[in-house]
């Protein structure tokens, strides 16, 4: 696996060596210093590299592995000094607060992020690698009311996106079982073309599932975060299947993984049904999963196929345009040229796919990905993603005015 | 906007999917059932769409009895989601008008939908021109399934769609006037008041702590209804209007206006303008 | 005269009520009795204030017509010898109620609503995100406005439920059609009626419209119509005359006098030996008609026979033989219809004979004015309401009489029907037909 470019343009500049020299020094003052180092990084707030929290992802746990922060907006700066690309991610429960992909080996990335108080989980390299813990403490600035008049605007968006969310995940169900019947029928042209139908429910409402970091680590993991890759008896889900329908060309041990798979979208859709709808499901999920796409993911195709691939992004874009159209209504009264950014940024987004879909037609399924190619796609993503980054601040979510 | 308003709203948001502890907001208790509410109405025009080509094609095929058979059913899918439905009101007009509508009446050549296929298949007892009528409404019928589908669905329109049902019983439809050619209007009746009632149902649960007087009151005459509308049930279906005794005629017209009288204060109760 | 301070405070003359009338008209609250030295200084004001008047200025009403009360308790209702304000409406409805509860609930329910309405008052305010209390249409006080509300209960309320059978009144019955009728059934019948009378049109329908949004599970309304009376200059003696109806007469000319209250207890009200049930005591027979009135053709017939047709002369309203509305025919002079035809409307009517006596009844009537028929001719007759103590006696007994006379090409009864108005609620916390409700509770005698 060659090294991805980084999304954020920012592959960072110190050796590794020096690089992991500094995160285990800030990690002793972490462990040494405690609240006071958290004082001081409270105090001083923006941009300032003091600020972020910093934590190294060995290939065997993360260290520091305990962490305790204030409640508000924080900043993770993660340094991967293992030998392999990591994702970091923090977990309430099962669920993602907020994560990092795909970060290659002696880099870092950064990842900011807003935390209420409570315990939570950080998950640490290899999926098979204990956790570690953040202890997010009380503090002034995540304590307020959430004003009537703009809960009231979110009514309508919500409980559409709440439908939305059902709708998809029971088709995803649904799909996924059409599928494993095609698997177990031994029919392998059927499952191949109903395959990339499967996955396009699950991809619209990925900006919301992918943070159950249980289903997801069944349904959609990457071969690359287990020990032996694709030989993982681990390895299941989406990717495992097209593994065998697209690379292997064989059913053989597909049947269990299908079937896993209908379970786990099942589990998934009950999840959903039961979920507490807030407003920032809307106004983080579309910010954090464009950023993630354009950052973390196009630059590193996952999918073994390329067809799939771009079913995958369609799929993804049309569920953040869906967000897009809900927010449209309580954007627009607030903040007219973000509203308009956004809609620009989208519908050149949509432009991009549509060139790339042009360029990818007629290429063989299992085709390399042209270097270049994909080029403006993530540029495209990228500014899609600026733009939907300010919806916090614009809709007035954001108490630190960034 | 006041941005720190919102801020532990926005934690919450941004951790609280699994149920952590937020600020709780009245308004946020409403998603759940709007949500619901969706479901439904996407169930029910999708059942419509299914049935209105089964309809269709009965009409194109000149098969009579069998678009007679399949009339009332096929409405009543439209009849229950009507609050949704009529905000769309060039397709509520092509799809649902009646004569009166219009200046020429049955001969109005704008008459179309759901009663002028009504008024061929019983007042003039043929398929002959109706054809581009039927081809009409399954194209709307269509064209109504996908707006519906992209719709955020106003809340104050859905909580207020279970008085309006009843305000649309009370008003243009107690008398019969609705199925004039088939007569069918019971089912109609049906469908307007499983309509309600579903809205009525969802919200309960958020006011019946605080209304128990009223809770009693709409259930009581919701049942009312619905053992009154009991008594018309066939095997497939309700008799005609024609059988509906003046008694229950009455009953009916009361129970409809007591619920649009206390199903009026529902969007108040929830908070809505 | 107009200057005469005595014929402006107790009987204001004609002209000083004529002034009244136009200032009163004009916005210039004169308070209670007006001062007639007052007028002519107040006359130019008040063409300065014509000059600034703006369409859409409301016509104004005075305190005392708008504070005019008639009190609710007491032994019989109001509204039959209240003296008949301008305006008036009577509507009938079916009436859901299964069980004797229900019957004694909605009683209750419908006394508080007629005690606030007749009795005024401020609706309370609710919220604003809910539907309001009061529909509005009098603004934020609702006055008083010399609103009376009768109840009066059908025939088939007490038919359709074996629990009040038993207890209906010995001549209450389903109105039958007269010879001349051409009853509409959907504005015929009914088991309850609620007649209003107000002075102002919008008070009446306010008041319906209140009872409407606080009864709508116990009435659903079967058919209603409203009806005015003209006003009328008095005479320069101050007497006033019975307002006409529609066919240009004077109505209600020989009506007994419904201030003598002696008289009325023989007439009107029903008493302890007149062998109605014990709850009836103090209340009366109400037969309702809405007589349409063919007045294309009336306005083509020639005034002679116009005036032979009702006995009486069209512009005075006097008897054939007499001078003045008052004066009484004397048809003994007259046995063979030569001055006043025997079929003459007033003299069916009321052959003044001893024996007719008993048959004498107290009628309030209005006009009705509704719209334009199919055949485009106007829609407008008289909203016949009529009370007696006996209505076979009564209403019956004249109707039968008057059957094939010379006006019927005149007029079409289609509609109205025969109501039993409940005796009064006596004190607060008393209720129209508590004692009906506790009969019918109590069960049938066994």
């Amino acid at each position: 696996m060659s090294a991805p470019e980084t999304g954020n343009g920012k592959p960072s500049a110190p050796s590794a060596r020096l690089m992991y020299l500094a995160v285990a020094a800030a990690a002793g003052l972490v462990l040494v210093g405690g609240a006071a180092f958290y004082v001081a990084t409270l105090k001083s707030h923006h941009g300032d590299d003091a600020s972020n929290i910093k934590v190294a992802v060995t290939s065997k746990s993360c260290e520091p592995n305990e962490i305790s922060v204030p409640a508000g907006e924080r900043t993770f700066e993660i340094a991967n000094t293992s030998d392999r690309p990591v994702e970091w991610e923090i977990l309430d429960g099962v669920m993602v607060v907020a994560e990092r992909e795909n970060i290659a080996p002696s880099f870092k990335q950064t990842l900011k992020v807003r935390l209420a108080p409570g315990d939570y989980e950080v998950t640490c390299g290899l999926l098979s690698n204990p956790r570690g813990t953040l202890h997010v403490v009380p503090s002034e600035e995540a304590n307020a009311a959430p004003t009537h008049a703009t809960m009231r605007s979110f009514l309508g968006p919500l409980s559409e996106y709440k439908f939305y969310l059902g709708r998809q995940s029971s088709a995803a169900v649904r799909t996924a079982k059409d599928l494993a019947d095609a698997i177990h029928a031994g029919d392998l042209a059927k499952a191949q073309a109903l395959y990339v139908v499967a996955r396009q429910p699950y991809k619209r409402i990925e900006p919301v599932v992918y943070r159950f970091s249980d289903l997801q680590n069944s349904i959609d993991p990457v071969a690359d975060y287990f020990e032996k890759r694709e030989a993982d008896p681990a390895f299941v889900g989406y990717h495992r299947i097209e593994r065998g329908l697209f690379v292997s060309k064989s059913l053989d041990g597909l049947a269990p993984v299908a079937d896993r798979l209908v379970g786990d979208l099942a589990t998934l859709d009950e999840r959903l049904k039961a979920m507490k709808m807030t407003p920032g499901i809307l106004i983080d999920s579309a910010g954090n999963f464009a950023t993630q796409l354009s950052r973390d993911r196009l630059p590193a195709d996952k999918s073994r196929n390329a067809q799939g691939d771009l079913s995958d992004i369609e799929a993804n874009l049309d569920g953040l345009g869906k967000i897009v159209g809900l927010l449209r209504p309580v954007v627009k009264p607030v903040d007219p040229a973000l509203a308009q950014r956004i809609d620009t940024t989208l519908s050149e987004t949509e432009n991009a796919v549509a060139e790339h879909k042009t360029g990818i037609d007629g290429a063989a399924p299992d085709a390399p990905d042209r270097p270049g190619q994909r080029k403006n796609l993530v540029a495209a993503f990228t500014n899609l993603a600026d733009a939907l980054n300010q919806l916090p601040s614009a809709i007035g979510i954001d108490s630190n005015g960034t | 906007m006041k941005p720190h308003f919102l801020a532990a709203t926005a934690l919450a948001a941004a951790l609280g999917y699994a149920g952590m502890a937020y600020a709780e907001d009245e308004d946020s208790k409403l998603v759940e059932p709007l949500a619901a509410y969706k479901s439904y109405v996407a169930d029910h025009t999708e059942k419509l769409l299914e049935n209105t080509t089964k309809f269709t094609a009965a009409v194109n095929a000149g098969d009579i009895a069998k678009a007679k058979a399949l009339f009332a059913p096929t409405r009543m899918d439209y009849e229950s989601i009507e609050p949704i439905a009529e905000l769309f009101s060039d397709l509520d007009h092509t799809i649902d008008s009646r004569a009166d509508d219009f200046e020429g009446k049955e001969k109005d050549p704008k008459f179309s939908g759901f009663h002028r296929i009504e008024y061929g298949l019983w007042t003039e007892n043929s398929t002959k021109g109706l054809e581009p009528y039927a081809t009409q409404l399954l194209a709307d019928v269509k064209d109504l399934n996908h707006r519906i589908e992209n719709l955020t669905f106003p809340p104050e329109t859905v909580v207020g769609g279970a008085a309006a049902l009843m305000e649309e019983v009370a008003a243009t439809k107690i008398s019969g006037e609705e199925d004039r050619y088939s007569h069918t209007d019971l089912w109609d009746f049906k469908a307007n008041f499983d309509g309600s009632k579903k809205i009525y149902d969802l919200v309960k649960p958020l006011i019946e702590k605080d209304n128990a007087d009223f809770v009693k009151k709409v259930d009581e005459n919701f049942k009312v209804v619905d053992d009154t509308l009991a008594k018309y049930k066939t095997a497939d279906g309700y008799e005609l209007y024609d059988k509906l005794s003046d008694e229950d005629r009455k009953v009916l017209a009361a129970k409809v206006n007591v619920l649009a009288t206390e199903l009026s204060t529902l969007r108040g109760k929830l908070g809505l303008n | 005269m107009a200057h005469d301070p005595e014929a402006a405070t107790d009987k204001p003359s004609a002209l000083a009520a004529d002034r009244r009338k136009l200032l009163l008209g004009l916005g210039i609250a004169a308070g209670g009795a007006l001062v007639s030295s007052l007028v002519s200084e107040r006359s130019l004001a008040v063409e300065d204030k014509t000059a600034e008047r703006q369409v859409t200025d409301a016509p104004s009403s005075n305190r005392a017509d708008v504070e005019q009360r008639v009190p609710f308790y007491g032994v019989h209702q109001a509204g039959i010898v209240t003296p008949r304000p301008a305006n008036g409406m009577v509507v009938a409805f079916d009436v859901i109620a299964d069980t004797p509860a229900d019957f004694d609930k909605m009683l209750r329910k419908l006394t508080e609503r007629i005690v606030f309405l007749t009795q005024g008052g401020q609706p309370p305010s609710l919220d604003r995100k809910l539907p309001p209390a009061d529909s509005g249409i009098l603004g934020p006080e609702v006055f008083s406005d010399n609103l009376t509300i009768t109840v009066g209960l059908g025939d088939s309320i007490f038919e359709n439920r074996p629990w009040l059978k038993h207890l209906k009144p010995k001549c209450l019955q389903k109105m039958t059609q007269f010879t001349n009728d051409a009853l509409v059934a959907e504005l015929c019948h009914g088991d309850l009626s609620l007649q209003f009378c107000a002075n102002s049109a919008d008070t009446n329908i306010h008041a319906l419209r209140d009872i409407l949004k606080n009864l709508p599970e116990y009435l659903v309304p079967r058919w209603k119509q409203e009806g005015n009376v003209p006003t009328i200059l008095p005479d320069s003696d101050g007497h006033v005359q019975s307002a006409r109806n529609f066919l240009g007469f004077r109505d209600g000319s020989a009506n007994p006098h419904s201030s003598n209250e002696a008289l009325m207890d023989e007439i009107v009200w029903v008493g302890q030996g007149d062998g109605e049930p014990e709850w009836a005591i103090g209340g009366t027979y109400q037969a309702v008609r809405i007589i349409r009135n063919f007045v294309e053709r009336w306005d083509r017939t020639p005034l002679g026979e116009q005036e032979r047709i009702f006995g009486r002369r069209k512009m005075s309203g006097a008897p054939m033989d007499g001078k003045t509305e008052n004066d009484a025919p004397d048809y003994a002079k007259d046995p063979d219809g030569k001055v006043t035809r025997l079929d003459a409307h007033i003299r069916l009517a009321n052959p003044r004979t001893p024996e007719t006596q008993k048959n004498l009844i107290l009628r309030r009537p209005f006009n009705y004015s509704n719209g334009v028929t199919k055949n485009g001719q106007l829609d407008q007759g008289l909203l016949f309401i009529v009370y007696q103590a006996d209505l076979d006696r009564g209403f019956i007994a004249v109707q039968t009489r008057l059957s094939g006379e010379p006006l019927e090409e005149y007029i079409k009864p289609i509609g109205g029907g025969y109501f039993y108005v409940l005796p009064g609620a006596r004190e607060s916390g008393d209720y129209l037909g508590r004692k009906l409700a506790e009969a019918a509770a109590a069960g049938p005698p066994t």
